[in-house]
């Protein structure tokens, strides 16, 4: 195409001259009408401000915590990839998009029930039964297995690309779990965001009736009545999709659990929570259906739940999309969909798949063969050894390798004619680029058919020659706009939240999971802060050698490491560290691969942090991300030679912990989550308390005052000022002990953190109705008397042949133990003991069963 | 002939098991040749469900979870079953040849759907060359199939050494190839490999091989065991079983509980645990006459 012929050429798009489908312009170089009044407000807007907006699209995916994991990669969380320009679908078009993509849903569905069913398909020979037979994804222990509904298949995605004729064909369909719709929702969301107006007055589509119709379909298949229980089912933190699945269960008002979180009792799956076993009658699965049950699929799974599908054979729980769909994932499938179409529906497909050919089929193995090097190689069934070939690319031998390959095992490959995907205008380097693009649709079974979003999640490759547009590699989404002709109500799940969800308190039903993790968030961030308020101090000693006489040095070094465990570090006998301790010190900060380490329990709080996301607020997620950039930062202002006040830079880090202190007191429900963080951060502290105390005052430096460690005692525990204040600098240890040990109004002492934590034990599941003091109660006890009990004179007084304060030493060696005591009984208590299940009579191999 | 069998499974563990969950294929099917008269399974302890039921290759399946804590899981199926000689005629050498029947599995029809599950490498039946090029030798294409199979039944009783204590029952067929010996499930399974490789339908057969004592001895409560042998499909002429570890067809003393794909699709007893330590399994089975 000439680009001279354009009337305009908004933002520098100079449109596609290659054999393929051009998105924005028309054959003879016009702008579509669809695109006209994007186009034009865009260039309003012009350059700069784009620029702006879309730094702003990065900043606001990033403060929600957007991610796709890659694998293989470390970090291995990347923010969500959102370009500003939205791709844009007409209502015309739309319309018959949809009419496709619901007469397609409905035939595989028809398929699905077929194959697990009376197979009419196979016996009529409409789909070789080879096809199915050697695909892993027909899972023979499903057969006979039914939701109670009509319709089997309840979501379907399917991706499509536009051919250089300008239609759109479907390259593959996702029956399993399909993801994206929740990114779909998110680039939505931020999109309305950053172009209110342009967005406003485009007439787009709205997405969260979709939502309602997903929940209204997750009710219908529940087992029996009303209020079913409904959960997401997810592998967990390490998945690519693990923000979608978090994002999508908040959205709908669903728990988050994974497969050690529910079991199967008396026939029915059960959630474990810290109140007991509540029953769950529906699952939304976002684990692949071999993964969901070791006793009867895939043996060596960790994801799924024991006996899991035995339930669900009884029909006493359903699942969605149904353990098995993936049997219609199959690529080879494709070839034989019009065949299936006529068989059931009497007529041909609305909307095509890209043309494809099956190997098993002796004359399309042959076609395939001669036309390997133009087409495009797949293996039919996506699982681990899911191969993708773009015959072009591949060398003589590479093309003879899978030629042998196909004669070896032709049922197994699938081939598909190379697709140039359609170019959209993407935003990069300051101007319009086009780039490949493909269209993922998402489908809710409603009413005997199938509802569809109005609009999607785009993908474009990255660059204009990427073939395989995938979040895997990099790709970036698009928000899909459907241009609507008249302005629609706005529905939000936000104000109409879970009619169909029983109403009890939610934070009661918390996985015990959940919980343990909401702990060790809290018992972490204590430990860091209290590390970094140790490490300050120890810095500010150091660069001021003044004030503490030179025998006192190793006392205080000896403690960074008692204090954080991060042994041997300065107890070992190198006494170069003494006088060069910065290395060591540097490690204890930064240093991640070292347990006990400031970045190592930083690491373990934002792990934790992440398992429980779906629990935090959007405040907090900025803050967690502030957190690790501060990290980052850190990491690299140490690894050169270390700064003249290296104090300074921790203080970052501790302001935003107390900023995520402060908002974890004051945004978040104090329901049980809650106090389970509030009692991880009291037993932590305390720990922290009783440590320091011992590793800085027990022992009395030679050649010191006998208070010589006092001042660096009270600044690392923030008492300072107290201190100054109500005994005017005159430094003496039992006044020192009193504040930090006794004082009630202190919010650092020992006797303010035990005391908050029998006030949160005393509140958690259970412990109301136990007759008897329960024993986290009575160590609790025990702890607070102990502390009362004992003469502040005795603690402080220092024994004349040991130069130790005997006293001081048995008190926290007490404390201690009842702490580390008080720690196991709750974690015997609440926290699921995470007993991993072994299979045996099994063999070694784990394919389809 | 009418067996009374009892097959009884016993795990002892040496810490608790909290709960478990099974499956277990240890009563007989209904075959061409067999029925199944009486049925019973018995488990210990009592588990807190069990369902029966029919799988996939028309296999009589239990399910049963136990979700409290125990450290003896004992599980015994007894039946009667009645099994008629085999219809078969001894002589092998007539019907259809080796290239008819591939070329027969290849086209497609209602009847074939069945023996096509079995037609492509499962789990413990995984495609190697070598066992290719070992079979091949007894497939000539003009060469009634039975006969060949009737071969390949006897090369594997002469090549490969019967020792119990060779192999346990998850033994790669790679390492059977490779040490030339192995036990009933390790033959079942080779004979089945040899089969697929060659482009034929085979099955796994799981079940019981009557013994008999010496002349003039007592039969001895819990010497018999489970046994395994594979079968053929013949396209136009049925499923014919053949058992190499005895280098003989299937007859009236061979007892079918399950057939699959593998030993995998089959398994006596399996399932998942949850508890750790280790456990001692013990197996008991007699095969009785008893009319």
């Amino acid at each position: 195409m000439n680009t001279s012929l354009k009337t305009s050429v908004p933002l520098g798009y100079p449109g596609v001259s290659a054999d393929c489908w051009d998105e924005v312009y028309s054959r003879d170089g016009e702008i579509r009408e669809n695109w006209k009044y994007l186009l034009d407000s865009l260039q309003n807007l012009g350059p700069a401000e784009l620029d702006e907006r879309a730094a702003k699209v990065g900043q606001i995916l990033r403060d929600e915590g957007a991610t796709y994991n890659i694998y293989q990669e470390t970090p291995a969380s990347q923010t969500w990839q959102l370009d500003p320009i939205p791709t844009v679908l007409g209502s015309e078009e739309w319309n018959r998009v949809e009419a496709g993509l619901r007469e397609r849903a409905e035939l595989l569905d028809l398929i699905l029930k077929d194959l697990y069913g009376p197979r009419e398909l196979l016996k009529h020979n409409v789909i070789p039964a080879r096809l199915i037979i050697c695909h892993q994804g027909f899972l023979r222990s499903c057969q006979g297995i039914k939701l109670p509904t009509e319709q089997q298949l309840i979501f379907h995605s399917a991706d499509m690309v536009r051919t250089a004729a300008g239609e759109l064909q479907v390259l593959a369909d996702r029956t399993q779990a399909p993801s994206g719709v929740g990114y779909a929702l998110e680039n939505r969301n931020v999109m309305a965001r950053v172009f209110p107006s342009l967005f406003r007055d485009s007439h787009v589509h709205r997405l969260s009736i979709f939502f309602l119709k997903i929940r209204s379909a997750l009710a219908a298949i529940a087992p029996s009545g009303d209020r079913p229980n409904i959960v997401v089912l997810t592998p967990g933190s390490l998945n690519e999709t693990w923000f979608e699945h978090a994002y999508m269960a908040n959205y709908l008002g669903y728990p988050l659990v994974q497969g050690n979180d529910l079991t199967v009792r008396d026939g029915y799956v059960w959630l474990k929570t810290l109140s007991g076993l509540s029953r769950v009658d529906v699952i939304l699965r976002r684990v692949d259906d071999y993964f969901c049950d070791p006793v009867e699929l895939k043996n060596s799974s960790q994801l799924g739940v024991p006996g899991l599908l035995h339930v669900v054979r009884g029909g006493r729980v359903s699942i969605a999309n149904p353990i098995g769909a993936g049997v219609i994932e199959n690529t080879g499938l494709l070839r034989y969909l019009p065949a299936a179409a006529q068989h059931f529906l009497g007529r041909d497909l609305r909307l095509n798949s890209v043309k494809t050919w099956w190997c098993g089929d002796r004359a399309d193995c042959k076609w395939v063969l001669e036309n390997l090097p133009t087409l495009v190689l797949k293996s039919i069934h996506r699982g681990s050894n899911y191969i993708r070939v773009f015959g072009p690319e591949q060398s003589k031998k590479e093309l003879d390798f899978w030629h042998a390959e196909i004669l070896k095992y032709p049922e197994r490959y699938a081939a598909q004619s190379y697709v140039e995907p359609s170019r959209t205008p993407a935003w990069q380097n300051s101007q319009l680029t086009p780039l490949p693009t493909i269209f993922r649709s998402f489908a809710v079974a409603a009413e005997n058919s199938y509802s569809l979003l109005p609009g999607g999640l785009t993908r474009v490759g990255k660059t204009a020659d990427s073939r395989l547009i995938s979040g895997q590699f990099g790709s970036l989404s698009k928000d899909t706009w459907v241009i609507a002709s008249e302005p629609e109500r706005q529905i939000s799940l936000m104000a109409a939240k879970a009619p169909e969800q029983s109403a009890d308190d939610t934070s009661v039903d918390l996985p015990s999971r959940v919980v343990e993790n909401i702990y060790w968030m809290g018992r972490y961030a204590e430990r860091t802060e209290s590390s970094l308020r140790y490490l300050r101090t120890v810095f500010v000693q150091l660069n001021a050698r003044d004030q503490l006489p030179p025998a006192a040095i190793p006392l205080l070094l000896h403690a960074v490491t008692r204090l954080t465990s991060t042994w041997p570090g300065f107890t070992t006998a190198n006494s170069s560290l003494m006088t060069n301790p910065e290395r060591e010190l540097q490690a204890v900060i930064v240093d991640t691969a070292r347990h006990g380490s400031v970045a190592n329990c930083l690491e373990s709080m934002l792990r934790s942090a992440y398992q429980v996301r779906d629990l935090l607020s959007l405040d907090t997620q900025r803050i967690i991300n502030n957190i690790r950039d501060q990290l980052d930062e850190l990491r690299r202002s140490f690894a050169s030679e270390m700064s003249s006040a290296p104090e300074e830079e921790l203080v970052h880090i501790i302001t935003s912990m107390l900023a995520l202190a402060g908002l974890f007191h004051e945004s978040m429900v104090h329901g049980t989550g809650w106090s389970f963080m509030e009692i991880g951060r009291r037993l932590e502290r305390a720990t922290q308390t009783t440590a320091l105390l011992r590793a800085v005052l027990v022992e009395v430096p030679a050649d010191s005052p006998s208070a010589v460690m006092l001042p660096p005692l009270l600044s690392s525990l923030e008492s300072s000022m107290t201190y100054q204040r109500r005994y005017h600098g005159q430094m003496n240890v039992a006044n020192g002990l009193e504040i930090v040990l006794l004082d009630r109004n202190n919010p650092r002492s020992m006797i303010y953190q035990l005391e908050a934590l029998s006030a949160q034990v005393s509140k958690l599941p259970g412990s109301a109705t136990r007759s008897v003091l329960s024993k986290e109660n009575r160590l609790l006890l025990d702890a607070k008397s102990s502390l009362q009990l004992a003469d502040l004179n005795v603690l402080a007084a220092v024994n004349k042949d040991s130069r130790k304060r005997e006293a001081l030493d048995q008190l926290t060696a007490r404390m201690s133990n009842i702490l580390i005591e008080c720690n196991k009984t709750l974690s015997a208590l609440y926290f699921e003991k995470t007993m991993l299940p072994s299979t045996f009579g099994y063999s070694d191999g784990d394919e389809g069963k | 002939m009418i067996y009374t069998i009892r097959h009884s499974t016993i795990y002892d563990y040496n810490d608790p098991i909290s709960q478990c969950y099974n499956i277990a294929h240890v009563l007989p099917r209904d075959t061409a040749r067999q029925s199944c008269l009486w049925t019973q399974l018995e488990i210990n302890p009592q588990p807190n469900s069990h369902t029966a039921r029919v799988d996939y290759f028309g296999n009589n399946c239990n399910h049963f979870n136990i979700e409290y804590s125990h450290k003896r899981l004992e599980v015994t199926a007894r039946s009667r079953v009645k099994v008629a000689p085999p219809i078969q005629s001894l002589n092998l050498d007539f019907g259809v040849t080796c290239a008819q029947a591939r070329e027969n599995m290849n086209r497609s029809s209602e009847d074939m759907l069945d023996a096509l599950e079995f037609l492509y490498p499962s789990t413990l039946v995984p495609p190697l060359e070598e066992v290719k090029a070992y079979a091949a030798e007894s497939f000539a294409p003009g060469r009634p199939l039975l006969s060949a199979v009737e071969e390949l039944n006897q090369r594997i009783y002469t090549d490969f050494k019967y020792d119990p204590d060779a192999t346990e029952v998850s033994t790669p067929l790679q390492t059977v190839m490779n040490e030339r010996h192995g036990v009933c499930q390790d033959f079942a399974h080779l004979g089945v490999a040899c089969l697929r490789s060659q482009g034929f339908a085979a099955r796994y057969i799981s079940g019981y091989l009557e013994t008999l004592p010496p002349p003039g001895k007592e039969k001895l409560v819990g010497s018999d065991a489970t046994h395994a042998w594979f079968a053929v499909y013949s396209p136009g002429e049925g499923w014919f079983e053949f058992d190499p570890t005895n280098n003989i067809t299937a007859g009236e003393q061979h007892i079918t509980t399950a057939w699959g794909r593998d030993y995998s699709d089959v398994t006596p007893l399996q399932g998942v645990v949850f508890g750790a330590g280790k456990q001692q399994l013990t197996v008991q089975v007699d095969v009785l006459r008893t009319g």
